[in-house]
Protein backbone atom coordinates (compact mmCIF):
# COMPACT_ATOMS: atom_id res chain seq x y z
CA UNK A 1 0.00 0.00 0.00
CA UNK A 2 1.13 3.55 -0.70
CA UNK A 3 2.13 5.98 2.03
CA UNK A 4 0.32 9.09 3.15
CA UNK A 5 2.49 11.55 1.24
CA UNK A 6 2.35 9.38 -1.86
CA UNK A 7 -1.43 9.56 -1.60
CA UNK A 8 -1.26 13.36 -1.28
CA UNK A 9 0.88 13.56 -4.44
CA UNK A 10 -1.43 11.24 -6.38
CA UNK A 11 -4.45 13.27 -5.27
CA UNK A 12 -2.84 16.56 -6.30
CA UNK A 13 -1.87 15.12 -9.71
CA UNK A 14 -5.34 13.69 -10.27
CA UNK A 15 -6.87 17.00 -9.15
CA UNK A 16 -4.83 18.98 -11.69
CA UNK A 17 -5.45 16.52 -14.50
CA UNK A 18 -3.68 17.45 -17.73
CA UNK A 19 -1.99 20.42 -16.06
CA UNK A 20 -0.21 18.48 -13.32
CA UNK A 21 3.45 19.41 -12.87
CA UNK A 22 5.79 20.14 -9.95
CA UNK A 23 5.06 23.78 -9.13
CA UNK A 24 1.30 23.45 -9.66
CA UNK A 25 1.13 20.31 -7.52
CA UNK A 26 3.07 21.98 -4.75
CA UNK A 27 0.71 24.93 -4.90
CA UNK A 28 -2.31 22.61 -4.55
CA UNK A 29 -0.74 20.65 -1.69
CA UNK A 30 0.17 23.80 0.22
CA UNK A 31 -3.02 25.76 -0.41
CA UNK A 32 -5.53 22.92 -0.10
CA UNK A 33 -3.68 20.54 2.16
CA UNK A 34 -2.50 23.23 4.55
CA UNK A 35 1.01 21.85 4.78
CA UNK A 36 4.37 22.91 3.46
CA UNK A 37 5.83 20.80 0.71
CA UNK A 38 9.48 21.00 -0.30
CA UNK A 39 10.52 20.39 -3.88
CA UNK A 40 12.89 17.70 -2.58
CA UNK A 41 10.07 15.73 -1.00
CA UNK A 42 7.85 16.27 -4.03
CA UNK A 43 10.31 15.14 -6.68
CA UNK A 44 11.79 12.21 -4.76
CA UNK A 45 8.28 10.94 -4.05
CA UNK A 46 7.36 11.40 -7.69
CA UNK A 47 10.39 9.31 -8.66
CA UNK A 48 9.27 6.57 -6.29
CA UNK A 49 5.73 6.64 -7.64
CA UNK A 50 7.05 6.48 -11.19
CA UNK A 51 9.26 3.51 -10.30
CA UNK A 52 6.18 1.75 -8.93
CA UNK A 53 4.29 2.53 -12.13
CA UNK A 54 1.73 4.71 -10.34
CA UNK A 55 2.49 7.87 -12.34
CA UNK A 56 4.07 8.76 -15.66
CA UNK A 57 6.21 11.86 -16.08
CA UNK A 58 7.62 13.62 -19.11
CA UNK A 59 9.21 16.94 -19.98
CA UNK A 60 7.05 19.63 -21.55
CA UNK A 61 8.14 22.23 -24.04
CA UNK A 62 10.00 25.18 -22.47
CA UNK A 63 7.74 28.11 -21.59
CA UNK A 64 8.44 31.82 -21.44
CA UNK A 65 6.64 32.00 -18.10
CA UNK A 66 9.43 29.91 -16.58
CA UNK A 67 12.30 31.73 -18.21
CA UNK A 68 12.46 29.28 -21.12
CA UNK A 69 12.56 26.20 -18.92
CA UNK A 70 10.60 22.98 -19.28
CA UNK A 71 8.10 21.46 -16.84
CA UNK A 72 8.03 17.92 -15.53
CA UNK A 73 4.48 16.93 -16.36
CA UNK A 74 2.74 14.20 -14.35
CA UNK A 75 -0.08 11.81 -15.16
CA UNK A 76 -1.60 9.27 -12.78
CA UNK A 77 -1.77 5.78 -14.33
CA UNK A 78 -4.59 3.28 -13.91
CA UNK A 79 -2.49 1.43 -11.37
CA UNK A 80 -1.99 4.73 -9.50
CA UNK A 81 -5.73 5.37 -9.43
CA UNK A 82 -6.34 1.90 -7.99
CA UNK A 83 -3.60 2.37 -5.37
CA UNK A 84 -5.01 5.76 -4.32
CA UNK A 85 -8.52 4.35 -4.13
CA UNK A 86 -7.28 1.44 -2.02
CA UNK A 87 -5.54 3.83 0.37
CA UNK A 88 -8.61 6.04 0.59
CA UNK A 89 -10.86 3.04 1.30
CA UNK A 90 -8.49 1.84 4.01
CA UNK A 91 -8.53 5.26 5.70
CA UNK A 92 -12.33 5.36 5.52
CA UNK A 93 -12.55 1.82 6.92
CA UNK A 94 -10.17 2.41 9.80
CA UNK A 95 -11.83 5.74 10.63
CA UNK A 96 -15.35 4.33 10.76
CA UNK A 97 -16.77 4.74 14.23
CA UNK A 98 -13.83 6.80 15.38
CA UNK A 99 -14.61 9.99 17.26
CA UNK A 100 -11.89 12.59 17.16
CA UNK A 101 -13.03 14.51 20.20
CA UNK A 102 -11.30 16.53 22.86
CA UNK A 103 -10.50 13.51 24.99
CA UNK A 104 -6.84 12.57 25.46
CA UNK A 105 -7.28 9.33 23.59
CA UNK A 106 -9.76 8.87 20.80
CA UNK A 107 -11.79 5.70 20.47
CA UNK A 108 -10.93 3.23 17.76
CA UNK A 109 -13.13 0.40 16.47
CA UNK A 110 -12.82 -2.54 18.84
CA UNK A 111 -11.94 -0.39 21.85
CA UNK A 112 -14.07 -1.00 24.96
CA UNK A 113 -16.71 1.67 25.34
CA UNK B 1 -8.42 22.57 -11.10
CA UNK B 2 -6.23 22.95 -14.16
CA UNK B 3 -2.73 24.42 -14.29
CA UNK B 4 -3.92 27.71 -15.76
CA UNK B 5 -6.13 28.23 -12.71
CA UNK B 6 -3.21 27.94 -10.34
CA UNK B 7 -2.01 31.34 -9.23
CA UNK B 8 1.33 31.75 -10.92
CA UNK B 9 3.52 34.61 -9.92
CA UNK B 10 6.01 35.59 -12.56
CA UNK B 11 9.15 36.48 -10.79
CA UNK B 12 12.30 38.24 -11.74
CA UNK B 13 14.54 36.36 -9.41
CA UNK B 14 17.77 38.15 -9.91
CA UNK B 15 20.71 39.28 -7.93
CA UNK B 16 22.96 37.48 -5.53
CA UNK B 17 20.27 35.24 -4.07
CA UNK B 18 19.27 33.84 -7.42
CA UNK B 19 22.92 33.28 -8.33
CA UNK B 20 23.31 31.26 -5.14
CA UNK B 21 20.28 29.21 -6.07
CA UNK B 22 21.63 28.60 -9.57
CA UNK B 23 25.00 27.62 -8.16
CA UNK B 24 23.37 25.17 -5.74
CA UNK B 25 21.28 23.77 -8.59
CA UNK B 26 24.56 22.80 -10.27
CA UNK B 27 24.52 19.77 -7.97
CA UNK B 28 21.42 18.46 -9.74
CA UNK B 29 21.24 16.59 -13.02
CA UNK B 30 20.85 19.00 -15.98
CA UNK B 31 17.23 18.03 -16.74
CA UNK B 32 16.23 18.31 -13.09
CA UNK B 33 18.04 21.62 -12.71
CA UNK B 34 15.92 23.01 -15.51
CA UNK B 35 12.70 21.76 -13.93
CA UNK B 36 13.51 23.01 -10.44
CA UNK B 37 14.77 26.43 -11.52
CA UNK B 38 11.67 26.76 -13.69
CA UNK B 39 9.44 25.90 -10.74
CA UNK B 40 11.21 28.44 -8.55
CA UNK B 41 11.06 31.14 -11.22
CA UNK B 42 7.37 30.49 -11.71
CA UNK B 43 6.34 30.53 -8.07
CA UNK B 44 8.38 33.03 -6.16
CA UNK B 45 8.60 31.82 -2.58
CA UNK B 46 11.61 33.91 -1.70
CA UNK B 47 15.31 33.31 -2.08
CA UNK B 48 15.79 31.50 1.20
CA UNK B 49 12.98 29.04 0.52
CA UNK B 50 14.29 28.52 -3.01
CA UNK B 51 17.79 27.81 -1.77
CA UNK B 52 16.43 25.42 0.86
CA UNK B 53 14.40 23.64 -1.82
CA UNK B 54 17.38 23.17 -4.11
CA UNK B 55 19.74 22.09 -1.32
CA UNK B 56 17.11 19.74 0.09
CA UNK B 57 16.57 18.05 -3.25
CA UNK B 58 20.32 17.80 -3.93
CA UNK B 59 20.86 16.24 -0.47
CA UNK B 60 18.09 13.72 -1.05
CA UNK B 61 19.55 12.81 -4.44
CA UNK B 62 23.00 12.30 -2.92
CA UNK B 63 21.63 10.23 -0.04
CA UNK B 64 19.70 8.05 -2.50
CA UNK B 65 22.95 7.26 -4.33
CA UNK B 66 24.39 5.75 -1.15
CA UNK B 67 21.78 3.00 -1.10
CA UNK B 68 23.77 1.44 -3.92
CA UNK B 69 27.02 -0.52 -3.51
CA UNK B 70 28.90 1.62 -6.02
CA UNK B 71 29.76 4.73 -3.94
CA UNK B 72 30.89 2.51 -1.04
CA UNK B 73 33.03 0.37 -3.31
CA UNK B 74 34.60 3.40 -4.98
CA UNK B 75 35.35 5.43 -1.85
CA UNK B 76 35.90 3.06 1.08
CA UNK B 77 36.54 -0.06 -1.00
CA UNK B 78 39.10 1.42 -3.36
CA UNK B 79 40.07 5.09 -2.94
CA UNK B 80 40.97 4.79 0.75
CA UNK B 81 43.00 1.53 0.67
CA UNK B 82 44.55 2.51 -2.67
CA UNK B 83 45.66 5.82 -1.21
CA UNK B 84 47.38 4.12 1.73
CA UNK B 85 48.95 1.47 -0.49
CA UNK B 86 50.13 3.92 -3.16
CA UNK B 87 51.74 6.17 -0.58
CA UNK B 88 53.83 3.23 0.54
CA UNK B 89 54.62 2.30 -3.06
CA UNK B 90 55.60 5.85 -3.94
CA UNK B 91 57.95 5.99 -0.96
CA UNK B 92 59.54 2.69 -1.93
CA UNK B 93 59.84 3.61 -5.61
CA UNK B 94 61.32 7.04 -4.94
CA UNK B 95 63.71 5.56 -2.37
CA UNK B 96 64.86 3.07 -5.00
CA UNK B 97 65.40 5.88 -7.52
CA UNK B 98 67.29 7.92 -4.91
CA UNK B 99 69.41 4.86 -4.10
CA UNK B 100 70.27 4.43 -7.74
CA UNK B 101 71.17 8.11 -8.15
CA UNK B 102 73.41 7.82 -5.09
CA UNK B 103 75.28 4.90 -6.63
CA UNK B 104 75.32 5.41 -10.41
CA UNK B 105 77.81 2.56 -10.74
CA UNK B 106 74.93 0.11 -10.44
CA UNK B 107 73.34 1.21 -13.69
CA UNK B 108 72.52 -2.37 -14.60
CA UNK B 109 70.02 -2.36 -11.72
CA UNK B 110 68.17 0.65 -13.12
CA UNK B 111 65.26 -1.52 -14.25
CA UNK B 112 64.22 -2.17 -10.63
CA UNK B 113 63.30 1.41 -9.64
CA UNK B 114 61.96 2.13 -13.11
CA UNK B 115 59.71 -0.92 -13.12
CA UNK B 116 58.43 0.04 -9.67
CA UNK B 117 57.65 3.55 -10.83
CA UNK B 118 55.84 2.22 -13.89
CA UNK B 119 53.86 -0.18 -11.72
CA UNK B 120 52.82 2.61 -9.36
CA UNK B 121 51.76 4.79 -12.28
CA UNK B 122 49.82 2.04 -14.06
CA UNK B 123 48.11 0.82 -10.89
CA UNK B 124 47.19 4.40 -9.90
CA UNK B 125 45.70 4.90 -13.36
CA UNK B 126 43.79 1.62 -13.10
CA UNK B 127 42.42 2.46 -9.65
CA UNK B 128 41.49 5.97 -10.81
CA UNK B 129 39.71 4.59 -13.85
CA UNK B 130 37.67 2.18 -11.75
CA UNK B 131 36.78 4.90 -9.21
CA UNK B 132 35.61 7.17 -12.02
CA UNK B 133 33.68 4.42 -13.80
CA UNK B 134 32.05 2.83 -10.74
CA UNK B 135 30.62 5.94 -9.15
CA UNK B 136 30.66 9.13 -11.14
CA UNK B 137 28.17 11.11 -9.10
CA UNK B 138 29.85 10.49 -5.74
CA UNK B 139 33.33 11.28 -6.93
CA UNK B 140 33.66 13.88 -4.19
CA UNK B 141 33.55 11.11 -1.57
CA UNK B 142 36.22 9.09 -3.36
CA UNK B 143 38.44 12.18 -3.65
CA UNK B 144 37.94 12.81 0.06
CA UNK B 145 38.77 9.19 0.93
CA UNK B 146 41.93 9.40 -1.17
CA UNK B 147 43.08 12.83 -0.01
CA UNK B 148 42.45 12.44 3.72
CA UNK B 149 45.30 9.93 4.38
CA UNK B 150 47.67 11.84 2.08
CA UNK B 151 47.00 15.16 3.81
CA UNK B 152 47.29 13.49 7.20
CA UNK B 153 50.72 12.10 6.35
CA UNK B 154 51.92 15.36 4.83
CA UNK B 155 50.82 17.37 7.86
CA UNK B 156 51.86 14.81 10.45
CA UNK B 157 55.38 14.35 9.14
CA UNK B 158 56.29 17.51 7.21
CA UNK B 159 59.67 17.17 5.56
CA UNK B 160 60.06 13.57 6.60
CA UNK B 161 59.23 10.46 4.70
CA UNK B 162 56.30 11.39 2.54
CA UNK B 163 56.65 14.53 0.41
CA UNK B 164 54.50 16.41 -2.04
CA UNK B 165 56.58 15.24 -5.00
CA UNK B 166 56.06 11.59 -4.03
CA UNK B 167 52.36 12.32 -3.79
CA UNK B 168 52.33 13.47 -7.40
CA UNK B 169 53.74 10.12 -8.59
CA UNK B 170 50.36 8.49 -8.10
CA UNK B 171 47.94 11.43 -7.82
CA UNK B 172 48.45 12.66 -11.38
CA UNK B 173 48.02 9.25 -13.08
CA UNK B 174 45.12 8.59 -10.70
CA UNK B 175 43.36 11.79 -11.73
CA UNK B 176 43.97 10.97 -15.37
CA UNK B 177 42.43 7.55 -14.79
CA UNK B 178 39.41 9.10 -13.06
CA UNK B 179 38.86 11.42 -15.99
CA UNK B 180 39.03 8.54 -18.48
CA UNK B 181 36.87 6.32 -16.29
CA UNK B 182 34.14 8.94 -16.09
CA UNK B 183 34.27 9.45 -19.83
CA UNK B 184 34.68 5.91 -21.16
CA UNK B 185 33.29 3.66 -18.36
CA UNK B 186 34.84 0.58 -20.00
CA UNK B 187 38.10 -0.34 -21.72
CA UNK B 188 38.74 -2.57 -24.68
CA UNK B 189 39.40 -6.20 -23.76
CA UNK B 190 43.06 -6.02 -24.70
CA UNK B 191 43.79 -2.94 -22.55
CA UNK B 192 41.70 -4.27 -19.69
CA UNK B 193 43.63 -7.54 -19.53
CA UNK B 194 46.95 -5.76 -19.87
CA UNK B 195 46.16 -3.44 -16.97
CA UNK B 196 44.62 -6.25 -14.90
CA UNK B 197 47.79 -8.32 -15.41
CA UNK B 198 49.97 -5.38 -14.44
CA UNK B 199 47.78 -4.62 -11.43
CA UNK B 200 48.19 -8.23 -10.29
CA UNK B 201 51.95 -7.69 -10.04
CA UNK B 202 51.70 -4.66 -7.78
CA UNK B 203 50.84 -6.33 -4.44
CA UNK B 204 53.36 -9.09 -5.18
CA UNK B 205 56.12 -6.58 -5.92
CA UNK B 206 55.69 -4.85 -2.56
CA UNK B 207 55.20 -8.07 -0.58
CA UNK B 208 51.71 -7.01 0.36
CA UNK B 209 50.24 -10.45 0.29
CA UNK B 210 47.34 -11.78 2.30
CA UNK B 211 43.89 -10.27 2.27
CA UNK B 212 45.09 -6.74 1.69
CA UNK B 213 47.00 -7.76 -1.42
CA UNK B 214 44.06 -9.78 -2.73
CA UNK B 215 41.73 -6.87 -2.08
CA UNK B 216 43.90 -4.59 -4.19
CA UNK B 217 43.43 -6.88 -7.17
CA UNK B 218 39.76 -6.07 -7.60
CA UNK B 219 40.17 -2.97 -9.82
CA UNK B 220 41.95 -5.16 -12.35
CA UNK B 221 39.24 -7.82 -12.19
CA UNK B 222 36.61 -5.15 -12.54
CA UNK B 223 38.27 -3.80 -15.69
CA UNK B 224 38.50 -7.29 -17.18
CA UNK B 225 34.91 -8.17 -16.26
CA UNK B 226 33.43 -4.99 -17.72
CA UNK B 227 35.68 -4.76 -20.79
CA UNK B 228 34.14 -4.25 -24.20
CA UNK B 229 34.01 -7.61 -25.96
CA UNK B 230 33.47 -6.07 -29.36
CA UNK B 231 34.83 -2.98 -31.10
CA UNK B 232 32.98 0.23 -30.19
CA UNK B 233 31.36 0.70 -33.59
CA UNK B 234 29.87 -2.84 -33.58
CA UNK B 235 28.78 -2.63 -29.94
CA UNK B 236 26.87 0.58 -30.58
CA UNK B 237 24.91 -0.84 -33.48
Amino acid sequence: MIGEFEYVILSAAAHLGEGAYGAAMRDVIESTGGRTCSLGALYTTLDRLEAKGLVETWMSEPTQQRGGRARRMVRVTGKGIRAAREFYQAVIQISRGTVWGESKRSRLPGDPA
Amino acid sequence: MKAQNVVVRRTDMQGAAWRWIEAAAGMLAPWEREVVLGDLAETDRGAWRGLRDVLGLASRRQLALWWNWRPWAASLGLALPASLFLMGCSLAASAAVAGFLGEPAQAHLLWIPLSRLLLVISWAWTAGFVVGAVSRRTLWASVLACCAPCLYCLLKWPGHGFSGAQLLIFVLPGLWGVWRGQRDLRLSLRWAFLLAGTAALVPVMWNNGGWYGCWLLWPGWYLAATARRRPESTANN
